[in-house]
């Protein structure tokens, strides 16, 4: 028995001893001493409906698989948002930019079994690519070729530790793309496939799965959820990570995340110092800093600037489709809209709606995205301003009012519309009463319309609105973002005739299109094929300009992100720059 | 009596049916389904959606995905699958089970112990001090919301220095073994979903059985009793008894009253009852999800109306079926 024991522990650690480690940057690892041990006690709003990130849409399995359960190929740096070697070690694209091949590191699943080429194409093949799988990625991994022609994107194994990606044609966004793609077992997983049901692929790694069942790659493995109470992840002895002074990460042996739906209790659970590290809603702030400034708080918080695609940047949009004639004729003027933009009071919504926790130059792109943002677009927001707003209106002819002060159509009929707002969050709300007032300033109507969120999303989505508020998420990349901001897109709702829906899938239509639409939609195609990331940021420049000069939607702002840190955990908290430091494989308590 | 008891379960039957029409022409009157949320999601393309939609049939006309459900019911005694765990919905529901009906079970024992001794007390000392204290204090009680009474006892509690807010256990015995530490450490958790749920019900209960006993203190039989010489210990005895009649069988109606009561407490304590995860499912339009824990509601009213007839007929011999 002894001698068994001897044998497992030599054959553990000479796996051990093969891995190709990969180290941990300075950014994250700042301190010299870190301890090693103990546990990092995080939390969910509900319990995760699934280990299998391709078999569901549930947000609180992506926080646990995303990082703490599951590695990608290439990552994306937790602060600084660079593509940099995870799973595969390095890469070499071919000169016409249409073949990437990985050289994959020597590393171990948790239950020691070798990190493949098998399980790569495995996970694309059964859950990227599998269009029964709920959260597939087929659209972001099918690209035009030269032709133009939607084609997918092939992986083949070359060796063992060798994979290949043949593209249909050169793709920007490839690297991206493929930090969201975290990689299965294949010797666990395809046993449970039905190879001819593949809508099977949703049903297994279910919650009801034995914990002990699952074998990852990330720093935690799960070991024991007790439904709606808790989830307890383990360290995974095979992680690839060490850090800068050759210690294995993660530093914590457990994390402990507590299910907790309401969001009053996970504060107070989170200043009564149960919770290490957790997202702050921003009406929290005030008190919690004040808390915290008479030194007796267990914790610290944070604001900082926005660098997640949550909560999104609410924007105002004017349906150009819209059925009344004069309003179409009004919303498609330009002139409107740019005076729609000196009628929005940003500082005094960030103020009041935000308790001044936004920033206001929030557009496609955030300011914190180094790679991607635009400066310029901050000289191109029209400041408030009601004189200059007056004057423009009075341009577009609307120059007579009514006995109630109202603007009137040359044609006699007051000019007078209805906003959309859904009632949840309240922010939307707010913004919509502070817009709706200084409306009313410049002579115009506006009927609120508040409705349930799931109703308003439905006529947005049938183009059944006048007016809206809305926000949609922003990500590091714009090509990822592409559904929503080219013209002739799903979520291109402010203007659906740029789209034909009858035909499979949808295709533009560009005699609908103003000249700067066509111009936006010919640039997203150009960024899509453009490896070479300085032009890809020159393309996405010139679409972040577009937007702020044409208005097709008016950006509002962005909540800051605030986050609360328990004052024992070391290698967490800010950094120089006023970025996020905190990872759950880097941060330990000290 | 047999025949009484299964002439009722039969009659549960068309109930049934009929109840679940009800909530699925409900739960189809809410607007939007279980895919809109996610329809502004760019992740997921509009044909994702579309084979979601076939895939969860949420494509076919209302009254035909009924008559599947149902179908599927009576043939396989399947409730349907959950939209969104991708299980069924008994599995899931069985999974949080206990913890409701532990929490119901000692909730309800919790207001109808004190309720009726209130109730008693009062009735015995009528316009006296403390019957006054004891109904301002039941409607009190009767008055503040569920949700609110828990945060000012969550409030007070961390003000005194407890940290036992929230949940069942102290995160450490989440999921440990059984143990002494343990069980003390339910305790110090458990007695606030109790008071904060059991004290809405309390000044009802307190009334009903304070105005029963007067009504039955004041009744020609006690005159009897009294005037037969009882010793005022019988006699009380016999009151009470007559008096918890119509309290008992109001019983059957309190079972569901803690089962979808406890929802929003138990949201804002955090306790792993079926109440947060059936207002979640409410949410997100998990349609199969709300409708097979209704029905259980509509069947735990029944059953508990049964009961509380067959308790009837066992504590009050006049009552005799016929």
């Amino acid at each position: 028995m002894k001698k068994l024991f001897l044998v497992i522990l030599a054959v553990l650690a000479c796996i051990v001893l093969a891995t190709e480690y990969a180290v941990e940057d300075e950014l994250l690892t700042p301190d010299f001493s870190p301890k090693i041990g103990g546990t990092l006690r995080l939390v969910l709003a509900s319990t995760p409906e699934s280990y299998l990130l391709y078999g569901t849409l549930d947000s609180s399995s992506y926080s646990v698989i995303m990082g703490p359960m599951f590695s990608t190929l290439v990552e994306m740096h937790p602060v600084t948002n660079e593509i940099r070697p995870a799973l595969a070690k390095s890469w070499t694209v071919s000169p016409d930019g249409k073949e990437v091949t990985f050289k994959l590191r020597e590393a171990y699943w948790s239950d020691g079994t070798p990190i493949t080429a098998d399980d790569v194409v495995f996970t694309f093949q059964y859950f990227v690519m599998n269009q029964y799988a709920r959260g597939n990625s087929i659209a972001r991994f099918t690209i035009p070729d030269e032709q133009g022609v939607n084609r997918m994107i092939e992986w083949v194994k070359v060796d063992d530790k060798t994979v290949k990606a043949i593209l249909p044609s050169p793709y920007g966004a490839f690297f991206t793309v493929l930090s969201h793609v975290y990689i299965y077992p294949k010797h666990k997983l395809e046993p449970l496939i039905d190879k001819n049901d593949l809508g099977s692929v949703n049903k297994i790694w279910l919650s009801n799965t034995d914990p002990k069942e699952i074998v990852v790659n990330g720093p935690f493995k799960p070991v024991q959820l007790i439904t709606d109470q808790k989830l307890v992840l383990e360290r995974n002895p095979y992680f690839w990570k060490v850090d800068r002074f050759g210690n294995k990460l993660p530093y914590f042996d457990r994390v402990e995340y507590l299910i907790i739906r309401d969001a009053e209790m996970r504060t107070a659970k989170f200043m009564a110092g149960e919770i290490d590290f957790m997202a702050i809603a921003s009406r929290d702030y005030p008190m919690l800093k004040e808390q915290e400034l008479t030194g007796k708080t267990p914790y610290v918080v944070y604001a900082t600037q926005p660098n997640q695609p949550t909560p999104s940047p609410i924007h105002i949009s004017f349906n150009f489709d819209v059925d009344d004639p004069d309003l179409r004729g009004l919303f498609t003027r330009l002139e409107f809209r740019e005076a729609m933009e000196y009628a929005l009071n940003r500082q005094r919504i960030i103020d009041e709606v935000f308790a001044g926790l936004a920033i206001p130059d929030a557009g496609l792109i955030l300011p914190s995205n180094k790679a991607f943002y635009n400066p310029k677009v901050e000289q191109l927001l029209r400041p408030y301003d009601l004189k200059k707003a007056n004057e423009l209106l009075d341009k577009l002819g609307l120059t007579k009012r009514d006995k109630e002060g109202y603007r009137l159509f040359p044609n006699g009929k007051r000019v007078e519309f209805n906003l959309l707002v859904q009632n949840s969050p309240k922010e939307y709300q707010d913004v919509a009463l502070i817009f709706v007032e200084d409306l009313k300033k410049l002579g115009i109507k506006v009927n609120l319309q508040i409705l349930d969120s799931s109703l308003v999303g439905e006529m947005f989505g049938a183009g059944n609105f006048q007016a809206g508020i809305r926000a949609f998420g922003n990500q590091p990349d714009l090509q990822l973002r592409k559904a929503i901001w080219q013209p002739g897109t799903q979520l291109y709702y402010w203007h659906y005739s740029t789209m034909d829906k009858t035909k499979t899938p949808p295709q533009p239509v560009f005699e609908n299109m103003f000249d700067w639409e066509k111009r936006i939609w010919e640039l997203f195609e150009k960024a899509q094929i453009e490896m070479d990331p300085s032009k890809r940021k020159a393309y996405y420049d010139e679409v972040q300009e577009l937007y702020h000069i044409y208005l097709p939607v008016i950006f509002v702002c962005k909540g800051m992100n605030i986050w609360g840190f328990n004052k024992t955990l070391g290698n967490a908290g800010l950094t120089d720059d006023g970025m996020l430091r905190f990872t759950v494989w880097t941060s330990y308590r000290k | 009596m047999w025949s009484f008891i299964v002439r009722r379960i039969l009659i549960m039957i068309p109930m049934m049916f009929f109840v679940s029409v009800i909530c699925f022409v409900v739960t189809e009157l809410q607007p939007g389904d279980f895919l809109s949320q996610y329809l502004e999601n760019p992740r997921i393309s509009p044909e994702q959606i579309e084979s979601l939609r076939r895939e969860l049939a949420l494509d076919k006309p209302a009254y035909q995905r009924y008559f599947m459900w149902i179908k599927n019911i009576v043939t396989k005694g399947d409730f349907g699958y959950s939209f969104s765990y991708q299980r069924p919905v008994i599995e899931l529901i069985w999974e949080r089970l206990g913890w409701t009906v532990a929490i119901s079970v000692l909730t309800i024992g919790f207001q109808w112990l004190f309720a009726t001794l209130m109730g008693i007390y009062s009735a015995l000392h009528p316009y006296t001090l403390i019957d006054y204290t004891l109904t301002v204090l039941g409607f009190v009680g009767l008055s503040i919301p569920e949700f609110f009474l828990a945060l000012v006892l969550v409030y007070l509690v961390l003000r005194v220095g407890g940290t036992a807010v929230g949940g069942l256990f102290s995160p450490q015995f989440i999921g440990a073994p059984m143990s002494w530490a343990k069980f003390v450490d339910l305790l110090k958790h458990l007695w606030l979903p109790i008071v904060v749920v059991g004290v809405s019900g309390l000044a009802g209960l307190m009334r009903i059985m304070r105005s029963n006993m007067l009504d039955v203190l004041g009744s020609p039989f006690v005159t009897a009793l009294k005037a037969r010489g009882l010793d005022e210990k019988t006699v009380r005895k016999h009151v009470i008894k007559n008096a918890l009649n119509p309290l008992v069988s109001i019983a059957g109606m309190e079972l569901p009253n803690v089962f979808s009561g406890t929802i929003i407490a138990s949201i804002v304590l955090n306790l792993p009852t079926i109440g947060p995860f059936f207002y979640n499912a409410l949410l997100n339009h998990d349609q199969y999800l709300v409708m097979a824990f209704l029905l259980f509601i509509a069947l735990i009213t029944q059953i508990g109306n049964l009961l509380a007839d067959i308790a009837l007929a066992l504590l009050d011999p006049r009552i005799r079926i016929s």
